[in-house]
């Protein structure tokens, strides 16, 4: 029972005295001490995989883990829970800044400040699964791939809008989605106040063991009408690849060749009243280029594609390794249709089906420019 | 002044509301119904001539009980014109077989509306429902709205289907002219203490569970006080239809299973369908939700903003853990 209930009072009736700080009522913070004692299991494969990046001996953990002292039953059932005095919290609060071998060797002052600008604005899970440990853990290994492996190049990112809810629109390509991860950090690394987009994703990958945890803990929101229109009404950035999956399964012979566009984006953006910025990423068609798409193959294993390309499947899973290709990530004018049109006109199949086909357009103007 | 029929007020939930509901000034008695005896928390709301609450044991799932109690004299003498259909939840959610296979819980909310929709004097019907009827599609989270399609399968397990059923019914009365039906869609509650009630795998005794690996849905909370308060707030509210409502927070069904002290032990998804379909051929219907249930691989987060602009209500509690003098962490919720 609460203490107004004691006191015969209820909530709204004006006589209502403040109640006491957090860490008096319950003897710490339960949402900062806490959840920095929580480890989600995404994090545990991270801190395993910087350990092995550095050697387990030079490491420090990632996270110390505050570990509950074991009680007895007897001890647990006997006592009734006292109130204890204001503490600190027994473990430092956890992903303020990425820590381990990786982090410091790749991740720079500049990115850290922008990672912990982020990381400050996110508190334990949010509603879509986005975790700060699971972001501030997997961020080293992502700064490295967009660093040194594919080393990317940004052009035209101030036409990025720093507030409101925005649509990246893509192209898609390289089989494996390295194109999406290093879209976000691009975004993520180039504006200021830092904007982490929320990448649309198949409903395929939401089935998939451990993907969709990863990909929910990254920030990656399964591509549903209410997860999209729910972003965009939060004001966030979202992105998408309204190619899908035939993007990612296009034959070298259509390589930076746009694929028919899904027009759901377009809706929402009319809906939600959200600018579309057209985005070009350069590269990924050259990750991994697919000579061959055995389709039949596909439907017989419930695969979206079934690729034979260069490597792959002639060095088994090391085959679908992209190769270190550079990428360009080129941004386009915010194209604004929700100025011109009402929210009623995501309605018109037909409207809604042309505007889809003028950022497709756009896009392939950005690639046909900057791919010579 | 409103005088309010609380079900299952023997139950966690139930006290939780019927506490609320006397320290509201404008409800004037509160008759408690529960199958155990009167918990003695009620004793300090029984004191005088004439209580405010009057409590009576009843066993809901049975027809002559329920039908004795609407039409008996006590129910004329304190005026009864709301019901609060609080669900059978807690230990033993399933509770004893009714005839024909039906599950108690669809039998009591059958019971009880029917029973409300014939009185003459009840006005108002404010009951709690599941917010895992909704279908769940595939990803670690989805937002899903009052709209969003419900998971009307019939393979499902009976506990999933009693929820449904019991949807469903209150569904079919939101247009009755003579009873304003009000249906609250809550997530997994949870309560200090590490008490969790409306989880189809969590519920119940604590101990471990399983879960399928390479999955950890995110799980949408809600302290059982902003349960109560949403009723409360929907029994003032001139309104009727299905509102989902929910906590702040969200936590992956890992982390809540050790909030709760129920570990989720990952197994492999196809030794969980085995011993689902191993289960079920034995007999043991009622626990095949608990290996291969749809919320095991696929998470939810509630969209509460119909909730909010109907009758107002948005969390009060944040829901975390904190660690108490004895050094275990517990779960808590605390006021924001």
């Amino acid at each position: 029972m609460s203490g107004d209930e004691r006191n015969g009072r209820t909530e709204g009736n004006g006589a209502k005295p403040q109640p006491p700080p957090i860490e008096v009522a319950l003897g710490s913070n339960p949402f900062v001490d806490a959840l920095a004692g929580e480890v989600d299991p995404l994090d545990a494969w991270l801190v395993a995989l910087d350990r092995l990046a550095a050697g387990a001996e030079n490491v420090v953990p990632a996270r110390p883990v505050a570990t509950p002292p074991r009680t007895t039953a007897t001890t647990r059932a006997a006592k009734p829970l006292p109130i204890a005095e204001p503490q600190a919290p027994e473990t430092e609060v956890e992903g303020v800044e990425p820590q381990g071998a990786l982090a410091r060797l790749v991740v720079g002052e500049e990115a850290n400040q922008k990672l912990a600008a982020l990381l400050g604005r996110i508190d334990g899970w949010d509603r879509f699964g986005l975790s700060r440990a699971g972001l501030s853990q997997a961020f080293p290994y992502f700064y490295a791939l967009y660093k040194l492996y594919f080393r990317v190049q940004s052009q035209d990112h101030d036409k990025i809008p720093t507030e409101g809810p925005i649509v990246l629109a893509a192209n898609h390509g390289g089989l494996l989605p390295f194109d999406g991860a290093m879209a976000v950090l691009d975004v993520l690394l180039n504006t200021d106040p830092p904007r982490l987009p929320r990448a649309i994703v198949e409903r395929w990958a939401g089935t998939l063991p451990f993907v969709n945890v990863f990909y929910a803990r990254v920030g990656q929101v399964v591509g549903t009408h209410e997860n999209f229109s729910r972003l965009l009404g939060d004001g966030e950035a979202v992105l998408v690849f309204p190619e899908g999956v035939e993007g990612i399964r296009k034959p070298i012979t259509q390589r930076y060749r746009l694929q028919r566009f899904h027009v759901g984006f377009v809706e929402h953006a009319l809906r939600e009243r959200a600018p579309i910025v057209p985005m070009a990423i350069l590269g990924s068609d050259d990750q991994a280029p697919i000579l061959f798409d055995v389709k039949p193959l596909a439907r017989l294993l419930g695969l979206p594609t079934a690729p034979i390309t260069p490597t792959f499947p002639w060095f088994g899973p090391l085959g679908l390794l992209p190769y270190p290709v550079r990428y360009r990530i080129v941004y386009g004018e915010p194209l604004r249709f929700h100025e011109r049109f009402d929210p009623e006109a995501a309605h018109d199949p037909g409207l809604v089906r042309a505007l889809a086909n003028q950022v497709r357009r756009a896009i392939q103007a950005l690639i046909d420019e900057h791919r010579r | 002044m409103k005088s309010v029929l609380v079900t299952h007020a023997d139950l966690p939930l139930g006290r939780r509301i019927v506490k609320v509901l006397w320290h509201d000034p404008s409800v004037s008695r509160i008759l408690a119904l529960g199958e155990g005896a009167i918990p003695r928390a009620f004793n300090a709301y029984r004191s005088g001539v004439t209580p405010r609450l009057v409590y009576e044991r009843i066993d809901l799932a049975r027809q002559r009980s329920v039908s004795d109690l609407f039409r008996s004299k006590r129910m004329r003498v304190l005026g009864v014109d709301s019901v609060v259909y609080v669900p059978r939840h807690g230990a033993a959610p399933e509770g004893p077989p009714v005839v024909a296979k039906i599950p108690a819980r669809t039998a009591e909310a059958r019971l009880v509306l029917h029973h409300a929709l014939e009185s003459r004097s009840i006005r108002s019907l404010v009951a709690i429902g599941s917010a895992f009827v909704y279908k769940l599609a595939p990803g670690n989270a989805n937002q899903l709205t009052e709209r969003s399609e419900l998971d009307l399968d019939p393979e499902l397990a009976p506990e999933m289907r009693s929820w449904i059923d019991s949807d469903m019914l209150f569904n079919a009365e939101f247009a009755s002219a003579r009873l304003r039906v009000l249906l609250l869609r809550v997530p997994t509650i949870v309560a200090s203490g590490g008490f969790i009630y409306l989880h189809p795998g969590l519920e119940g005794a604590a101990g471990m569970r399983v879960r399928p690996a390479g999955f950890d849905p995110l799980c949408s909370v809600i302290s059982d006080k902003d349960v109560a308060r949403a009723v409360r707030a929907a029994l003032q509210a001139d309104i009727t239809g299905v509102f989902n409502v929910a906590g702040r927070e969200v936590v992956p069904l890992s982390v809540l299973g050790r909030w709760t002290r129920r570990p989720c032990l990952p197994v492999p998804g196809p030794l969980l369908a085995l011993a689902s379909s191993t289960v079920a051929r034995f007999g043991g219907e009622r626990l095949r939700g608990r290996f291969d249930g749809a919320y095991l691989r696929y998470g939810m987060s509630l969209d509460t903003r119909r909730a909010a602009e109907a009758f107002g209500f948005t969390p009060r509690y944040r829901v975390g853990v904190a660690r108490a003098g004895d050094g275990v962490l517990r779960v808590e919720a605390v006021a924001i």
